[in-house]
């Protein structure tokens, strides 16, 4: 979640008084590209392209073979190569009932989480406009503390500050008048317990969301919006009509790469129960992690990262058709 | 010249034992000796402790090393480890060639590993004291007549009280049944009355705690039937102990069901429970906390609570012997001397060491000595009572799944009844244990 | 996306607010038919985003100038009452807290530096020429940000182990430099395609070669686009602490895998723990701050060209 970069305030065309002009300049040289060049985007894209088939591609061949066998702690132990199951392994996850209720677990939070971010994301960014010089560098600030904090410290601040005995936040909650909030557990209801997860989610990820909005709202053009203003639309109108259309490509953008990152959630659930994660806090992640681990069933796991990794290939899907609308990729 | 041929036989049983290394681990005959002279100059042996050692008893620690290189010329490196992620780092080390040469895991983590083939056979006579040791530590290391570990260290939970507050309450002295246990605790409670932070009994999620009290009425957790696992929560006998434990918890405890019992000394040195169940140790840790926890050898700074705390056994109720025990790892290039490491490190003058830092030592015939160490009183008494979890080559896999946590937080937040939750959690235990 | 109203820029606005500034904050607030009751609101709510937003922050700050009894009291103090540096003191005489800070800080700086290097020759590539296979190549560096990492733990380990790169530096920045450089390539990728082609032909015509032009004419440009996959790369490598805890001993962890360890089996001592966190974030704060205008200017690069 700490990703900078927004492909559309990128993707501008430069030279002047062009449509789109980066397309069109791109085919009318491309019969002038000399054959003999071929060789040099290879070499240059070599090292990269050893790197992830060494470190990436390999492992990730030996997962899914992994999938399709049964390894358990003996064969690691002593080396024996575990024996050959075909899709044993993927019928048993499968038709697991527990792994759907993962499945749906980290669907239902992925889509909410999301949901809520962007919306909150986009909300800042357009507040940013709005509000006078100086508020806007406090939430700037704001933000970037924020936004630097590393995820471990982040879970484990939100762990203290829900702490049933000590924390903060039971004892500020109990301040209101009518309420009770002593010793409150957050975590023994597990729609609470979400709550904080979410609630931690969304705040760490807000500060990219709003900052990558707030420099795509600076593309909007002044004009559009001022003489759309002369003309008599309200603020919501012009946001709707104006500010939105134009928006939308990098809301897309964001929106697919909070789905990918908060679909892969492991560390927030992990640190915020003390690494003994509760079945009602699983995520596709942690429970992947805790049967290759944790139970010694790396095919297990395997097989469950390989059907986690397809269930995000659908989501992928629509990111890169995005991309290449766009005009990113032609 | 016997002496020679005896070391000429034990180099010879620990070269056929390293060449059996990788190999299956069925045609390993021979047992790695720990006893006759070893040559260990130039070389390292590499050990796995816990940071409990690290942070509690180092000088035990320190003083069998170095004794272990006075008599053998080899060097000791040791690395300790946390418990959160100790078991991931050991299955990636121990699937590679750089292996420790002694590892420490809690007892019941090692069967898991014992009945794979990570760790290798010893001589059980080697080691002092290993006819009478406690069969809560030992039995995670016997399989098929042979000895795959040694005890190290074994802690007994104990009931743990503030001596102030059973004075005012009326109480003259610990309870002895648990009727009287049950009788204190209104009486406690009657006398805090005031205080809406106060519960007489903290107690946590500890899964321990409510086990030992399903043994306390004569229940189970799991028995073999031939060769198969059943599980025992769901009998009469268990549900009696569970619906005791979760009694107590809601009539008397403030504890938060969503933790378990790690940081229970230092909740309850605030001052605002009555009794709560833990190690010995947790006794001095409500007591005093480091100044500096970061710093092993850092001043002292006492509680709210300190010197007023007093142990005696929990009434009626075997204790679950908690504790660790140590292997040579199959792997291992260096046993023979990994062996004598272990001896001195479980010797009577380790265990000594061990007793005057509060836990208790690996063998009966010691208990004695540890009943005599000021505040192990206890614990002594409560060790020679105590059960063990089933000695099931999965069981560390029920304990991974939180099986047992969570079968208990179902019945306390009313999602199940504690029937249809123990009857879930037996289900659960036997398609764990007896997965092939 | 921004094909739009060339003719509205006839349009004369209302204010005369100047529409190319690079930096977005010194222009901004679009204060044409707003009211001043809007414009209130609009302060008022800012100010409680900042306040709500910081108050994690400010728990963390204030918890690590604690001393230890007073921040287990049941009525949290929102000030220090005794404030104290122990917590600080402590984590940095604590054992290993130096060598994890050093170990992150090699690690992540080698990790980012070879991504840079790597990920920027294969954007060039992608970015400015059409070949056979580029699509592949595009494709892979897309995907391959799917996989998750956590599940090629037990084979990378091996194959390290294999390679005598296990409880090293080197293999755990070789890791780090392969997790952040899908991110790295396809960035670069954009911040290079911005750049005119025009300028690199000119150079060519000028006589430059290739590599000249690369060197000279595109690596200064895309200045920015280094900046913000620097950042990026720094965060993720900085703040990972699974892979280092598999992969090396305890002697060879990060400033993270530190702070994970920080809770004994003696329960969690939360004011040294909030003092290494305060520690652990610093780096990234500073690093943050030394180039947030740049943050800017990246995220807006090309934007208000011409």
């Amino acid at each position: 979640m700490y990703a900078v970069d927004s492909p559309t305030t990128r993707k501008s065309p430069a030279p002047p008084g062009g449509v789109a002009p980066h397309r069109g300049g791109g085919h009318k040289r491309r019969p002038r590209r000399r054959k003999g060049d071929l060789r040099t985007p290879w070499l240059l894209a070599l090292p990269a392209l050893i790197a992830l088939a060494g470190l990436l591609g390999y492992p990730l061949y030996r997962m899914i073979i992994l999938s399709f066998q049964n390894m358990r702690l003996r064969e690691l132990l002593t080396g024996r190569t575990p024996p050959w199951v075909g899709f044993d392994q993927y019928t048993k996850v499968l038709t697991d009932p527990v792994f759907w209720t993962v499945v749906r677990r980290t669907v239902i939070f992925t889509v909410v989480s999301v949901v809520i971010s962007v919306l909150l994301g986009l909300a800042v960014a357009l507040l940013m406009r709005r509000v006078h010089r100086r508020v806007r560098l406090l939430m700037i600030i704001a933000m970037m503390f924020v936004w630097a904090m590393p995820q471990l410290v982040a879970a484990q601040i939100f762990k203290w500050m829900t702490d049933a005995d000590f924390g903060v936040v039971n004892y500020l909650i109990d301040k209101l008048p009518f309420v009770s909030f002593k010793d409150h557990s957050w975590f023994l209801s597990p729609t609470q317990g979400w709550v904080v997860i979410t609630a931690l989610v969304v705040w760490a990820g807000v500060p990219f969301l709003a900052i990558t909005l707030n420099a795509g709202l600076t593309q909007v053009p002044k004009e559009l919006l001022e003489a759309a203003t002369v003309d008599g639309a309200t603020a919501w109108q012009a946001l709707r009509n104006i500010t939105l259309p134009i928006l939308r490509p990098l809301i897309i953008i964001v929106t697919t790469l909070s789905v990918i990152w908060n679909f892969g959630l492991f560390t927030q659930p992990w640190v915020l129960r003390d690494s003994k994660v509760e079945q009602e806090y699983q995520t596709l992640a942690t429970y992947a992690y805790t049967q290759a681990f944790g139970r010694s069933n790396y095919s297990l796991g395997s097989a469950i990262s390989v059907i986690t990794v397809l269930l995000m290939l659908g989501v992928m899907a629509f990111y890169i058709r995005q991309m290449f609308k766009i005009g990113e990729v032609d | 010249m016997k002496r020679r041929i005896a070391v000429a036989a034990a180099l010879a049983a620990t070269l056929l034992g390293a060449a059996a290394c990788g190999t299956s681990s069925d045609s390993d005959d021979v047992t790695t000796s720990a006893s006759g002279a070893v040559s260990g100059a130039g070389k390292t042996v590499k050990v796995w402790l816990m940071v409990d050692a690290e942070s509690s008893w180092k000088n035990v620690v320190d003083d069998a090393t170095k004794r272990f290189t006075a008599a053998t010329g080899a060097q000791v490196n040791i690395e300790y480890q946390q418990w959160a992620n100790h078991l991931t780092k050991l299955d990636a080390t121990l699937a590679g060639s750089d292996v420790p040469d002694v590892v420490e895991l809690g007892n019941t983590e090692f069967s898991k590993y014992v009945f794979n083939g990570g760790f290798t056979a010893l001589n059980k006579t080697d080691f002092e004291n290993s006819d009478s040791w406690l069969t809560g530590l030992s039995g995670a290391c016997e399989l098929d007549g042979k000895t795959y570990c040694v005890p190290y260290y074994a802690g007994a939970r104990v009931m743990i009280y503030r001596t102030d507050l059973f004075k005012s309450a009326g109480i003259s002295a610990a309870p002895t049944t648990y009727a009287d246990f049950l009788a204190d605790a209104d009486k406690l409670a009657a006398a805090k009355k005031s205080d809406s932070k106060f519960g007489p009994v903290y107690m946590p999620t500890n899964w321990y705690a409510a086990m030992s009290w399903v043994k306390a009425t004569g229940g189970d957790i799991a028995v073999k039937n031939g060769d198969k696992w059943e599980g025992q929560l769901e009998q009469p006998k268990s549900i009696e102990g569970l619906q005791r434990w979760i009694d107590l918890v809601k009539k008397y405890s403030k504890a938060d069901p969503a933790k378990d019992e790690n940081d229970q000394a230092a909740i309850f040195s605030q001052g605002e429970a009555g009794i709560f169940y833990g190690n010995t140790w947790e006794k001095g840790a409500a007591e005093q906390v480091k100044k500096d926890p970061n710093d092993p050898n850092s001043k002292l700074v006492n509680t709210k609570v300190f010197g007023k705390l007093a142990t005696a056994p929990m009434p009626e109720t075997p204790s679950f012997l908690g504790g660790s025990n140590l292997g040579v790892t199959e792997k291992s290039a260096n046993k023979a001397l990994a062996a004598q490491w272990i001896k001195y490190f479980t010797d009577s003058t380790s265990m000594q060491g061990l007793i005057e830092k509060g836990v208790l030592p690996n063998s009966t015939a010691l208990l004695d000595k540890a009943a005599a160490q000021k505040g192990s009183e206890a614990a002594a008494a409560a060790a020679k009572s105590s059960w063990f979890t089933p000695n099931a080559e999965k069981w560390a896999d029920v304990e991974k799944a939180t099986v047992m946590q969570q079968m208990l937080r179902d019945i306390l937040t009313g999602k199940k009844s504690t029937a249809d939750a123990a009857k879930w959690a037996d289900g659960q235990i036997n398609t764990i244990l007896n997965e092939s | 996306m921004v094909a739009t109203a060339p003719g509205r820029a006839s349009r004369k606005s209302a204010t005369p607010a100047p529409r190319r500034k690079a930096a977005p904050d010194s222009d901004g607030t679009v204060t044409v038919g707003r009211s001043k009751a809007g414009t209130f609101f609009a302060n008022l709510a800012g100010i409680v985003f900042f306040v709500i937003m910081i108050f994690p922050v400010y728990w963390v700050i204030n918890t690590a100038f604690k001393p230890g009894p007073e921040v287990l009291q049941f009525t949290p103090s929102f000030i220090p009452e005794h404030p104290t540096l122990d917590n600080f003191v402590s984590a940095f005489k604590a054992p290993l807290f130096k060598e994890d800070l050093l170990n992150g800080l090699i690690v992540t700086v080698l990790a980012v530096i070879g991504a840079l290097v790597v990920g920027f020759m294969a954007a060039l590539a992608i970015a400015r020429f059409q070949f056979y296979g580029r699509k592949a190549i595009i494709l892979v560096v897309l995907a391959v940000q799917l996989v998750p990492f956590l599940a090629l733990l037990i084979p990378l380990f091996l194959m390290l182990q294999k390679a005598n790169l296990t409880n090293s530096l080197i293999g755990v920045s070789i890791t780090y430099l392969v997790l952040i450089l899908p991110y790295t390539v396809w960035t670069l990728r954009g911040f290079i395609a911005a750049i005119p082609r025009e300028l690199d032909e000119a150079a060519l015509i000028d006589g430059c070669s290739r590599f000249q032009t690369f060197w000279r004419i595109i690596l200064p440009l895309t200045g920015p686009g280094l900046v913000a996959t620097s950042v990026y790369g720094f965060i993720q490598a900085w703040n990972e602490f699974i892979i280092i805890n598999t992969l090396n001993s305890p002697q060879k962890q990060n400033l993270m895998a530190w702070l994970l360890q920080n809770q004994t089996n003696r329960g969690t001592a939360w004011g040294p723990l909030m003092a290494g966190a305060i520690i652990t974030s610093i780096p990234v704060v500073i690093f943050f701050l030394m180039i947030q205008r740049n943050i800017a200017a990246g995220l807006t690069a090309g934007a208000v060209k011409g």
